[in-house]
């Protein structure tokens, strides 16, 4: 049976840290422009300018309350379910706006994974956690060797391939997030969207799913929110650096992109003085 | 819990910091080799007065300076985005100065290779001076070599080793001065020997840094800097005039 | 700094606050004891299979429940077939599809719980008007008075529904989305198997209440002299909370003995009803 994901193009295993010149080739798998999201008409983050490029981490990091989230959320139309929430601007998904009257959210899911911070399992076993995207989404295939992939994929074969069976419960956390990264996989998505993933796991977990990541971004687009500056600067390729700020005129607090530029820049050298003291801890 | 402890130790961690601070050792020792390489040309653009030789080693000098910088960048980088601490940390900070002595090397290599058009096409030649030169800067590319090995193989005691080479590399320094001196009252020859000093000088100054690399290792191994002593020879002044 | 010991005072006042709360669970325990206790020692002498098998009689000796024992079974059981699915339905409306702030979804919610305050006797007057004759005019059958109970019990099942429902979490909901799953999907594969433990215990409290009912079975013709049991939705039908009143009101002691011993068989209805609705609870909730 052939792997789809296998037949992407695949970037080489040992490529050097991005430096600040390197190219954007190809077309981005996500351009975002002029793109504002609202909640009762009150906007939360606005003029987002922002590319994830196929093969790449990127990652948004930024104090609380900034709307890394949100955006993030954009890119899959989980804020849809959100009553009141509203969203200009363009969202551009392999040039395909996702939010054009005709396209229907849950086709836009089935395209892009998404993990979340702190890890769900379904309450049911390791199998039927795997299995459960390919069935609702009536994947043809060997559901065996679809789950199989899936798990050893997300590095977790090894590990659970006896106790297929068994309550995804009885995982520690780093495997059930591991497990919820394998769910995600299983869909054969091409974009990967992590809200803050390790922020609920030790450090040796973190580690191993930060070195998963790498390895997965071979095959993925992976886009990353992460509180935790050093993680962003030792898996991601791009970093996009949000504030929030009150405008003038404005009551409420609108967050916004400061800077985005390779990682390297970011963490070493970065344009805007607001960077500098957010990346060197000075102002929170 | 579900998954075993065993297996997490089992598996490494942090592939991509590892392999990119290896890398970056590996990089700084290849420059050691550069280094020792213009070292052998520039003596034997010495023995033999060979301008053209000469002009190859200073232009060669600029791969060495491109890669303090190639170095320079990488540790950077390493430190910015890896937050290195402990072991993986003083690796980082020696390899900087691994890096600042390659460079100053080679920039010894090329003062000694700029002292060789001054002298004309058919200068005097003193030949027990020629020779005791020769011996220097053999010794000298024997130290840089150990400083090489001992530094890759984490080896503490052949890094110590290296100062008893030095001692007799600043021997040889003390006695090229007092040949030089003793040089007769001939001009051509007086400026030739006094040109000898200072290339004799140089390389003294390169056996120095070797040593450095070597005091590098310990801080990498021990966290302390220590300053190697030769107990065999101990002396007051150890430094060469200079 | 000294660490004091616990106050004298404070001893004496945790004990006395956990002596009370024993005697309140003993007095609810040992009331129900004794009860069922005095049940089975009245009934005693005619507890055989004679009271399941025969039907009633005017003789005491060859009286039995047996058509008041099915007509319960019947009768509970469409109940069960009726409410349950209209109950969770509502339940699955209300939590995932209503928008809270809609007024009329707020009103819906408030008279919920005003419905299940409701005396049984109103809805045995609602049932003879719209389901005995009236609109739907069944007659006094077995499928009238399910309706009934069925109308009854709704809120019970609807609000505890509601509760398992909402005791999903969230999490669960937003995993299955992201993978591309539809709402309904959602509900249908995640949701609903996850509250079948909730939903089940609801289930148990409705129809405990349901086979209990006498007064509206009564408005709708259970206490007609029923000696067969009931051949079908259309039948007519009497239930065992009917049969033991009727039987009590009889001078004869031996009806007496008699209503004792169906006290005891309706109570081992109810015992084994709950045992079912349990046992599915729990093979749904081994794993977990």
């Amino acid at each position: 049976m052939t792997d789809p994901v296998a037949q992407r193009p695949v970037v080489a295993p040992n490529t050097p840290p991005e430096s600040a010149d390197a190219p954007a080739c190809a077309e981005p798998v996500f351009r975002l422009r002029d793109v504002v999201v609202s909640y009762a008409d009150v906007p939360a983050v606005k003029d987002i300018d922002l590319d994830v490029q196929a093969n790449h981490i990127t990652a948004l990091i930024g104090p609380s309350g900034c709307g890394k989230s949100t955006v993030l959320r954009c890119l899959n139309r989980m804020n849809d379910l959100v009553l009141d929430a509203s969203v200009r601007g363009q969202v551009l998904y392999h040039g395909q706006d996702i939010y054009a009257s005709h396209v229907d959210p849950v086709e836009v899911r089935k395209l892009v994974g998404m993990v979340f911070q702190k890890p769900n399992p379904f309450p049911k076993s390791i199998y039927d956690n795997i299995a459960f995207g390919p069935r609702v989404l009536g994947m043809k295939g060997n559901m065996d060797e679809i789950v199989e992939r899936a798990l050893r994929r997300a590095a977790l074969w090894d590990e659970v391939k006896d106790r297929l069976k068994q309550s995804a419960y009885g995982m520690s956390g780093g495997q059930q997030q591991r497990l919820c990264i394998a769910r995600a996989l299983a869909t054969d998505p091409d974009v990967i969207l992590m809200d803050e993933p390790c922020s609920a796991l030790d450090p040796i977990s973190t580690a191993r799913i930060e070195d998963l990541l790498l390895e997965l971004r071979r095959s993925y687009a992976i886009v990353i929110v992460t509180h935790n500056m050093q993680q962003a600067a030792r898996v991601s390729d791009r970093t996009a650096f949000f504030t929030v700020d009150l405008d003038e005129g404005e009551r409420h607090r609108t967050g916004r992109i400061v800077e985005f530029d390779s990682t390297e820049r970011i963490f070493q050298n970065p344009a805007d003085p607001r960077t500098e003291a957010y990346v060197t801890g000075k102002v929170g | 819990m579900g998954g075993s402890p065993e297996h997490a130790q089992r598996t490494a961690l942090r592939i991509r910091f590892q392999e990119e601070l290896a890398q970056t050792e590996q990089l700084a020792l290849g420059g050691l080799d550069m280094v020792g390489e213009q070292l052998r040309r520039v003596l034997e653009a010495v023995e033999h007065q060979d301008v053209l030789l000469a002009g190859e080693v200073v232009a060669g000098d600029d791969a060495i300076d491109q890669l303090y910088r190639d170095l320079h960048e990488r540790i950077l980088s390493v430190l910015a985005l890896q937050a290195p601490v402990a072991g993986d940390l003083r690796l980082a900070a020696a390899l900087l100065h691994v890096a600042r002595s390659i460079e100053r090397m080679g920039d010894q290599t090329v003062n000694v290779a700029k002292l060789i058009p001054l002298d004309g096409h058919h200068p005097p030649t003193h030949p027990v001076l020629l020779e005791e030169l020769g011996v220097m800067g053999r010794l000298v590319s024997q130290e840089i070599e150990q400083a090489k090995r001992a530094f890759a193989e984490r080896n503490l005691e052949m890094a110590r080793d290296l100062i008893h080479k030095d001692r007799d590399v600043n021997e040889l320094n003390r006695r090229v001065f007092q040949f030089a001196w003793e040089s007769g009252d001939d001009p051509d020859a007086r400026e030739w020997a006094m040109h000898m000093i200072l290339a004799a000088r140089a390389m003294e100054r390169m056996g120095d840094l070797a040593v450095d690399i070597g005091e590098q290792l310990g801080f990498v191994l021990t966290g302390q800097f220590e300053e190697f002593r030769d107990a065999s020879h101990p002396s007051p002044s150890d430094a060469a005039p200079s | 700094m000294r660490i004091a010991p616990t106050s004298q005072r404070e001893r004496v006042l945790g004990g006395l606050f956990r002596a009370a709360l024993f005697v309140s669970l003993a007095v609810g325990i040992l009331t129900l004891i004794w009860l069922i206790f005095s049940v089975v020692k009245e009934g005693w002498p005619r507890l055989n299979l004679d009271v399941l098998f025969h039907f009633p009689s005017s003789n005491p000796e060859l009286a039995g429940a047996q058509s008041a024992i099915m007509g319960t079974i019947w009768v509970v059981g469409m109940t069960a077939v009726i409410t349950i699915p209209i109950g969770v339905g509502a339940a699955i409306y209300l939590e995932e599809y209503a928008d809270r702030d809609r007024w009329w979804n707020r009103l819906i919610e408030l008279n919920i719980q005003n419905l299940a305050a409701v005396p049984s006797i109103v809805y045995g007057i609602l049932g003879l008007a719209f389901f005995v004759r009236g609109f739907l005019g069944l007659g006094q059958t077995v499928l009238a008075a399910a309706l009934t109970l069925s109308l009854l019990v709704l809120p019970i099942v609807i609000i505890s529904s509601r509760e398992a429902i909402r005791a999903v979490p969230d999490s669960i909901r937003q995993g299955a989305l992201a993978l591309g799953a539809t709402q309904w999907q959602t509900i249908w594969r995640q949701v609903l198997p996850a509250s079948i433990p909730g939903m089940a215990t609801g289930s148990i409290l409705a129809l405990s209440r349901a086979i209990g009912e006498a007064a509206p079975l009564v408005l709708l013709g259970g206490l007609t002299f029923i000696t067969f049991n009931p051949e079908g939705l259309d039948s007519a039908f009497t239930v065992l909370p009917i049969q033991i009143f009727n039987w009590i009101s009889r001078p004869q002691q031996e009806f007496h003995v008699l209503a004792a011993a169906a006290i005891v068989v309706l109570l081992v209805l109810l015992v084994a009803m709950n045992g079912i609705a349990i046992f599915l609870r729990n093979k749904y909730q081994r794993k977990w």
